[in-house]
């Protein structure tokens, strides 16, 4: 078990910077993912010319290639020469319409599952004979990042059950914990990359609300509380590793560190926080329904935001409740710490629904917020996104919109030189 | 290199972002949703509803053991798992738990066996355990993809029908309005939504109006007007051309003489003309059953009017047939388009008339019933009383000759395919619209009105 005061994921000097690492391992994955296409195509060309071959029989034909498809000018181009190279192996040989014996005209096409490419095969004054060969269709992926402030986003785990939070802990070897509906996974770190290893089931006699959130804290005493709505699951303290779960109502704990121990209830068929806080912020021991919040501290006080069900920014420092309506940010918020920064920054999500979500960083000088990075657009919608236990980073999960994957990853704020 | 690499990533991310729309703000809860329709079912059994609009409001309430995802592969809904033996003649689908039928009563093996023995006669569906076992005759490669059909939900038959869907039945008056309100116990998670509201019957005219006057949060818009509809500036959420309209001649051809007729018939139709004019774009001509979108080679089989083949085909006509041509009267598409065809078929040398009642051949309008290719072609045959094609190994190549076998019995002519769209108010989100028309509706929110 973990040294309980460790604090997880600081990056090794001595290694390139996880941006840059993550940056080129989705280069050369998306260089090697094309490459494996082109080989595909190869092989569904071969095919294709083979169907064509043992109509025409060797002799001499025109062919004309269209692509009506979402292949590339440079990808058809590929296959127009792969499917002329295999013909000529079955000695099929290509000259001009006016020379040849007959006309292949192929159309390059697709369906919502397939590459789907036809040969019309016209010899003589006959229907044309049609040949078809298909392909799957592959899947992509993407990433991007920003300045002045500089957000990087470090990736993780993935997995195709929804993750609802993510939390590291340090030692040998290093571990993560990835919190689905209906597990905890618990991975290990070896050979460079994460490797899915014990599972710990949650039971939940009654059905989870529809944007299912849930919280992992890390503890002293034990290993890890998980919170979910209207569920409480506590690890074991001993070896081996195990989760005991309940139905339970007690408020979330809603900052890891230096944060006067505010906690907050959640609706137990919900998606946000009720606005019911334990002990609460200074006097204030309520506030609107919220989905997020993150702690701002100042000399002799914590300025608390709020990302309100209404839409609106709350802003509570123990005192005063402020709304800041014209600030439209999305609903999830969590405060983290830049090494060469005083103060905490905020990370907020995009309230934009023009299907591009981003995460951007904020710093409040006074009440109004003032932008300190650019926006790090992410691959899909932010599914979570939560302050990590060092109080420094945070995490957040996307759901890819390509592949429906739920993806983790580290966000952590760095000055520009 | 580097740039290259973004270059190549940012492009990669173009093709994603256009399908899927989303918000970083999170779902609101609560709100009644209100949507008016033109159909008028006097009830929602899934077993006698089509395809359609009242089999999207009919999903509210019944749900398949399997749903297609938006590239048409089956994913899991009632149903956890499945797995063929015995050569794809055999399957085994595990349950779900924890699933309540709005009477109360727990989805197990007995009530699904019961309920797909009732859709579907000709299988053998029994229970082993907590699993349902289908049998059939012949290999079944698409049966997964063939349980995500309405008329395959899972109906408890009691004195009413109990789904397990997102939503219950509170208010029912046949024909005219319904009100369902959200499943509290639903297994995957409550909606958003407290409830909705559905005006049955409402003309397009009168739906337009009712979304004017913000009276309703959707409406649909014909496939004539979605090309207005989106130039007045509203919000149109739309499907791949998925409708099928087509002449069905109701008896295989007689002689030479009366294939040669049709022939000419066919050759003589300019679908182009008809998608342009009367369907103002809102479809593709169709020389297919199968629209290309779904088949990957729906082109190959040119829709495209040539006078050749018409001169050609008249040619060989020694007696020039008189058949009469029926359309359903309450339809005023049908009726120009019945009309214009009619026109047409002069210069093959047919003689048409039209006719509401029966007729020699049919104006046919049939909604793909499954984005699976396979799937939705069996549909379509049977729609058309044509012979049920036969799959074997699922492959296109397959799929193929399956359609030309049977466009080859000359019983069909495609004409065009039409898109369904639904014009939307501001607030409403997630409204998601599968390829072929079925709505996604138990992710809906109504978000804050714009100020």
């Amino acid at each position: 078990m973990p040294s309980p005061s460790t604090v997880y994921n600081s990056r090794n000097p001595e290694m390139p910077a996880p941006s840059s690492r993550v940056h080129w391992c989705c280069c050369i994955l998306l260089l090697l993912a094309q490459a494996a296409h082109a080989s595909d195509w190869k092989i569904s060309a071969k095919q294709l010319a083979d169907k064509i071959a043992a109509i025409t029989g060797p002799g001499v034909i025109a062919i004309e290639v269209n692509n009506r498809s979402s292949l590339s000018a440079a990808e058809s181009d590929v296959i127009r020469r792969a499917l002329i190279a295999s013909l000529g192996d079955s000695g099929v040989r290509i000259l001009d319409p006016n020379q040849a014996a007959g006309t292949v005209h192929v159309t390059l096409s697709e369906s919502l599952q397939n590459y789907v490419w036809v040969a019309e095969i016209q010899q003589g004054i006959a229907d044309p004979a049609v040949v078809i060969v298909s392909a799957r269709r592959p899947d992509s992926r993407s990433i991007s990042q920003s300045s002045p402030l500089t957000l990087h986003a470090t990736a993780l785990v993935s997995q195709s059950d929804p993750i609802l939070d993510v939390a590291l802990l340090e030692g040998s070897p290093r571990r993560l914990l990835a919190l689905s509906s209906s597990q905890i996974a618990v991975y290990e770190f070896k050979d460079g990359r994460w490797i899915a290893g014990q599972s710990l089931a949650i039971g939940s006699a009654a059905p989870l609300p529809r944007d299912l959130r849930g919280r992992i804290v890390l503890r002293k005493d034990h290993l890890f509380d998980a919170y979910l709505p209207g569920l409480a699951c506590r690890s074991a303290n001993t070896a081996p590793l195990a989760l005991t779960c309940a139905h339970s109502d007690d408020p979330w704990p809603l900052q890891w560190l230096d944060a006067g121990g505010v906690s907050a209830f959640f609706a137990p068929t919900r998606n946000f926080f009720t606005g019911a806080l334990v002990p609460g912020i200074g006097r204030q021991k309520s506030a609107p329904a919220f989905y997020s919040a993150a702690m701002v501290p100042r000399e002799n006080y914590n300025l608390w935001i709020l990302a309100g069900v209404d839409g609106q920014l709350h802003l509570m420092d123990g005192i005063n409740h402020q709304t800041l309506g014209k600030v439209r940010w999305g609903s999830d918020i969590a405060s983290v710490r830049a090494a060469c920064r005083a103060g905490s920054q905020v990370l907020a999500t995009s309230a934009s629904d023009d299907g591009q979500d981003s995460v951007q960083a904020f710093e409040f000088p006074d009440r109004e917020p003032v932008a300190v990075s650019q926006k790090l657009d992410l691959n899909g919608p932010v599914a979570a996104l939560w302050t990590a236990p060092d109080g420094a980073n945070a995490t957040v999960v996307i759901r890819n919109s390509e592949t429906g994957i739920y993806e983790a990853s580290l966000l952590n704020l760095t000055c520009v030189q | 290199m580097k740039r290259l690499c973004s270059i190549l990533l940012a492009s990669s991310s173009g093709l994603l972002l256009g399908s899927l729309a989303f918000a970083a703000v999170r779902p609101h809860y609560g709100g009644t949703l209100r949507i008016a329709i033109k159909d008028a079912p006097q009830n929602l059994d899934p077993a006698i509803l089509a395809e359609g609009n009242s089999g999207n409001i009919a999903r509210l309430i019944f749900e398949t053991l399997v749903q297609l995802d938006e590239r048409g592969h089956p994913q899991p809904s009632l149903a956890t798992s499945w797995q063929s033996e015995a050569g794809g003649q055999r399957w085994r689908i595990t349950l779900r738990s924890g699933v309540i039928f709005s009477d109360g009563t727990a989805l197990d093996a007995t009530a699904a066996v019961a309920s797909l023995r009732s859709a579907n006669p000709g299988w053998k569906v029994m229970r082993n355990g907590d699993a349902v076992v289908i049998e059939t005759d012949s290999p079944h490669p698409d049966l997964p993809a063939e349980l995500a059909l309405l008329h395959n939900s899972i109906v408890r038959r009691g004195g009413q029908l109990s789904g397990t869907g997102p939503f219950t039945i509170a208010q029912w008056l046949a024909g005219k309005h319904a009100i369902f309100a959200a499943n509290d116990h639903y297994w995957a998670g409550r909606p958003y939504l407290d409830s909705v509201e559905i005006d049955f019957g409402k003309s397009d005219r009168d739906q337009a109006m009712l979304l004017d006057l913000g009276k309703t949060d959707a409406a649909e818009i014909a496939p004539e007007s979605i090309h207005r509809a989106r130039a007045e500036g509203r919000n149109v959420l739309s499907s791949e051309a998925h409708e099928l309209i087509a002449l069905v001649f109701d008896r295989d051809p007689q002689s030479e003489d009366e294939l040669h007729a049709r022939n000419a018939l066919a050759f003589s139709i300019d679908a182009a003309a008809l998608n342009n004019v009367v369907l103002q774009g809102g479809g593709e001509p169709a020389g297919a059953l199968l629209p290309n979108w779904i088949s990957g080679y729906g082109f190959a089989f040119a829709p495209d009017a040539k006078p050749e083949h018409v001169r050609e085909e008249r040619g060989q006509i020694k007696h020039s047939p008189s058949w009469t041509l029926g359309y359903d009267a309450t339809d005023p598409i049908a009726r120009v388009i019945a009309e214009r065809i009619l026109l047409n078929a002069r210069d093959a040398g047919v003689t048409l008339q039209l006719t509401s009642a029966a007729s020699d051949l049919r104006l046919v309008r049939l909604n793909l019933a499954s984005s699976d290719p396979h799937v939705a072609l069996n549909e379509l045959a049977q729609s058309l009383r044509l012979p049920a094609p036969k799959f074997a190994d699922g492959s296109v190549t397959e799929l193929y000759a399956a359609e030309k076998s049977l466009l080859q019995t000359h019983r069909v002519v495609p004409l065009i395919h039409v898109r369904s769209a639904v014009a939307l108010r501001p607030i409403v989100r997630e409204w998601r619209t599968l390829p072929n028309g079925p709505w996604q509706l138990s992710n809906i929110w109504l978000g804050a009105e714009k100020p």
